[in-house]
């Protein structure tokens, strides 16, 4: 009678034994077959690690007789940390691996005495869902990835007046945000993503607000609105109007808008689609099981 | 012979494209967007097969740029996606796309949707 299988051995290494190449090559692999494969390459995942406070040492590869079966990655600030980039190759996954990675990474932000952990989980993953929801986390809100392509405002709005934002002023009102920021839009994400910049508007009827941005040859993103006085709806037009007035031949990226927030009328106005959504999740350690 | 440029960077399905294309077309492969935007500003294919999730920039943007491009503003385009249709429907129309094929690619129906594409239709 033959006997069963041995249980796999997984190992988990800490990402920072890695060099980025090998990281940016599992990563690929494990998201071929993603709905949002999004890939990435060194540039990228290193910049990404620079913006988002990813620390490597406390970010995991999970390896099995040498072999790359998964990885997942850990942004660490004061108050919170982050689970990102969770993914496994398609063989391997329902094993158990992804769980144990996310455990682990769990384990290593209880170590941190962080109250919580957030992630964020692309709409529809349902397996991810479900593993996340396993290990306590429950959902916060709903998110949205937005797409404006390149194109001049041709909306009407009403007269306004704009004062351009330098980089160290932009920054500065961020910290004012009242809006509750993802880790993406966090003040520490647009100040590591190197120069901002933005317009402060205020409408001939009084009304007033700000817009910060980045932009880059290609494509403006970091986008963060507020409109603060007056017609919020008219001054959120505004503000929008001025960007693409100055910017009309960049493509617009916005991450991780909440689906409530309340200028999000006035961007679907001006061209803005969703490419896709995620849900922002939430474990608090004092309650973990 | 027309040219048909493939701008995919998985190996397996850029092979497939390529595969499928290569007895009709004169097909030229990018594996990312710069080396993509490159062949396209030079070649000026007739039909340019665009992934959406490219390493260096993403499908949008290359779209975009495309556009902007000099002699590509009206080169036939098309977006290579496993996004849910709704998604792909809307982004290929706010981009500038002239059609999308979804991924799994449908062997007889891609050849068939390319030949339209290209004026060929029969």
């Amino acid at each position: 009678m033959m006997s069963p299988p041995e249980p796999e051995v997984v190992e988990l290494v800490p990402a920072s034994q890695f060099t980025l190449d090998e990281l940016t090559a599992a990563y690929n692999q494990t998201r071929v077959d993603y709905i949002v494969p999004m890939p990435m390459n060194v540039e990228r995942l290193y910049e990404y690690i620079r913006t988002y406070d990813v620390d490597l040492s406390r970010s995991a590869v999970a390896l099995c007789s040498e072999e790359m079966l998964g990885l997942a990655m850990l942004g660490v600030r004061p108050g919170h940390t982050w689970i990102t980039r969770l993914g496994m190759l398609p063989a391997s996954r329902r094993r158990g691996a992804g769980q144990k990675l996310v455990e682990h990474l769990i384990a290593r932000s209880a170590e941190l005495e962080v109250p919580h952990v957030i992630l964020e989980v692309i709409k529809n993953n349902t397996p991810a869902h479900c593993l996340f929801r396993k290990l306590g986390f429950r959902e916060t809100r709903e998110l949205l990835v937005l797409r404006r392509p390149p194109g001049p405002a041709t909306e009407v709005v009403e007269p306004y007046t704009e004062e351009f934002l330098e980089s160290d002023e932009a920054i500065e009102l961020l910290e004012q945000r009242r809006s509750c920021p993802s880790w993406l839009d966090e003040a520490p994400s647009l100040r590591n993503a190197g120069r901002m910049e933005g317009f402060r508007v205020t409408l001939a009827s009084g009304g007033s607000g700000w817009i910060i941005f980045q932009h880059n040859l290609f494509q403006l993103g970091k986008l963060v609105l507020q409109p603060e006085t007056g017609d919020l709806h008219e001054v959120a037009r505004a503000l929008l109007h001025t960007l693409y007035n100055h910017h009309p031949r960049h493509d617009t990226q916005l991450e991780n808008l909440p689906e409530d927030a309340s200028y999000w009328p006035a961007l679907q106005e001006f061209g803005f689609v969703v490419s896709f959504q995620r849900t922002e999740m939430r474990l608090d350690l004092g309650s973990a099981s | 012979m027309k040219i048909v440029l493939v701008i995919e960077d998985n190996p397996y399905d850029a092979r497939l494209l390529m595969q499928i294309l290569k007895n009709s077309y004169f097909v030229l492969h990018a594996e990312d967007a710069e080396q993509g935007l490159l062949l396209a500003a030079e070649q000026k294919p007739d039909l340019i097969l665009l992934d959406m999730g490219l390493p260096d920039l993403d499908g949008q943007t290359v779209a975009a740029l495309i556009r902007n491009t000099p002699g590509l503003e009206d080169t036939p385009l098309v977006a290579v996606t496993a996004w849910p249709p709704d998604t792909a429907r809307d982004m290929t129309e706010a981009y500038g796309f002239t059609a999308y094929v979804s991924k799994p690619i449908d062997v007889q129906d891609f050849r068939a949707r390319i030949a339209a594409f290209l004026g060929e239709g029969t």
